[in-house]
C-alpha cells in the first residue's frame, strides 16, 4: 500500500523546526503497520534532518557550524564574483538533506529515543515549504 | 497548513492542502521485511556492515525491491563508500576531524565530552539512512561500494540499525 499526501508548512524563518510528531500523525492516518516512511522538501533553501532532541543547544550550535562552514555571503568579497553570493546557501544545500527515509513499525516512526526530525530553514524570511511524505508497506 | 513555531514546537492543527491524502495503487502487493540489527563498536570508526545487510535482504525472501538502512542514533551514521583500501575510511577520518575538531571553543553541548558535538555534527553531515536497490534475491551495490556504519564518538558504544526490504 502507498499513502502520500503534500502537505504546506509555514515557519517563521531562520531555524530548526522539529516535524516528529506531524511524521507520526501522518504515519497513524496511512494505517500502514510496517514499511518505510520517505519525506521530501520542495525547497532549495530549506533541508531535512535527524537531530538530537536531547538538548536544545545541539541544533544551534549545528546551524552555527553550517554557517562557519559555509559563511554567509556578507563576508564574501564580492568583488570577486557576483555570483558568489548564491554560493553559501547551495553549499548548505548539498551539505544538507532534501529527503529523509525512516523505518515505519507498528504503525509508529521507528527512530531512536533521541532523534528528532526536523525542517531546517535557512531563509531570514518566514516561508511555506511543501513537504511530501509517503508512506509504503502494508 | 502546518504551522511552525520558533521554538520548534506545532502551533496549529492541518487544515487540507490541496487534495486529500490519496491511497495511491490500491492494488499494489509488495511483501515488506524488517529486522534489527545490534552492533558494539569499538569506539570512533567505520565498520563494515555490507555482508548483515545482505543477509537480510536474503532472509527476506524479496528478489526485487528497496532496501532501507537506518541506525537509530544521533551520534553514529551510514555511508557509503570505497571498500578495496582502508586508507580510503582513514583519510575520511582525518578530513572529518580536521572540519569538525574535537574540542573546538564554539561548542557549548560537552556534558559527554569534547566529542560530544562533533558526533552530532558528524552524523548530521552524513546519513542516518540509506536506501539501495535490490535485484535477484541481493543488494545491488558496485564491486567496490560498502555498507559502512560510522561510530562518531570515541567510546565503544552499543548501536541499533533497523533493515526494511520491500519488493516482491
Amino acid at each position: 500500500m502507498v499513502y502520500q499526501d503534500t502537505l504546506q508548512l509555514s515557519d517563521h524563518g531562520k531555524g530548526a523546526y522539529e516535524i516528529t510528531d506531524l511524521v507520526a500523525d501522518f504515519i497513524k492516518e496511512s494505517s500502514i503497520r510496517i514499511g518505510t516512511c520517505q519525506l521530501f522538501i520542495h525547497s532549495s533553501s530549506a533541508s531535512l534532518l535527524i537531530g538530537d532532541i536531547a538538548d536544545d543547544a545541539t541544533k544551534n550550535e549545528t546551524a552555527a557550524f553550517m554557517a562557519q562552514l559555509a559563511p554567509s555571503s556578507d563576508n564574501v568579497d564580492n568583488k570577486i564574483n557576483d555570483s558568489m553570493d548564491a554560493i553559501p546557501e547551495d553549499m548548505r544545500y548539498a551539505l544538507a538533506q532534501a529527503s529523509l527515509s525512516i523505518p515505519v513499525s507498528n504503525g509508529k516512526p521507528a527512530i531512536g529515543v533521541w532523534q528528532g526530525i526536523f525542517l531546517w530553514e535557512r531563509s531570514t524570511d518566514a516561508e511555506e515549504r511543501k513537504l511530501t511524505i509517503t508512506v509504503v508497506g502494508e | 497548513m502546518y504551522s511552525l513555531c520558533g521554538q520548534g514546537v506545532i502551533m496549529a492543527l492541518p487544515t487540507v492542502f490541496g487534495v486529500d491524502p490519496k491511497i495511491l495503487h490500491g492494488h499494489f502487493v509488495t511483501m515488506v521485511h524488517q529486522q534489527q540489527l545490534r552492533f558494539s563498536t569499538r569506539g570512533r570508526g567505520t565498520f563494515d556492515i555490507s555482508q548483515q545487510v545482505d543477509e537480510v535482504i536474503h532472509n527476506s525472501g524479496i528478489k526485487q525491491g528497496i532496501c532501507q538502512i537506518f541506525v537509530h542514533h544521533t551520534s553514529a551514521s551510514l555511508i557509503l563508500c570505497e571498500n578495496a583500501d582502508p586508507a580510503v575510511r582513514t583519510d575520511l577520518e582525518t578530513f572529518m576531524k580536521k572540519i569538525v575538531p574535537d574540542g573546538d571553543s564554539m561548542f557549548q553541548h560537552t556534558d559527554e565530552g569534547p566529542d560530544d558535538m562533533p558526533a552530532h555534527i558528524r552524523t548530521v553531515l552524513t546519513q542516518s539512512s540509506l536506501s539501495i536497490p535490490v535485484d535477484g534475491g541481493r543488494d545491488t551495490l558496485g564491486t567496490w561500494q560498502g555498507i559502512y556504519l560510522w561510530e562518531h564518538r570515541t567510546h565503544p558504544h552499543q548501536r541499533k540499525i533497523t533493515v526494511t526490504v520491500m519488493g516482491e
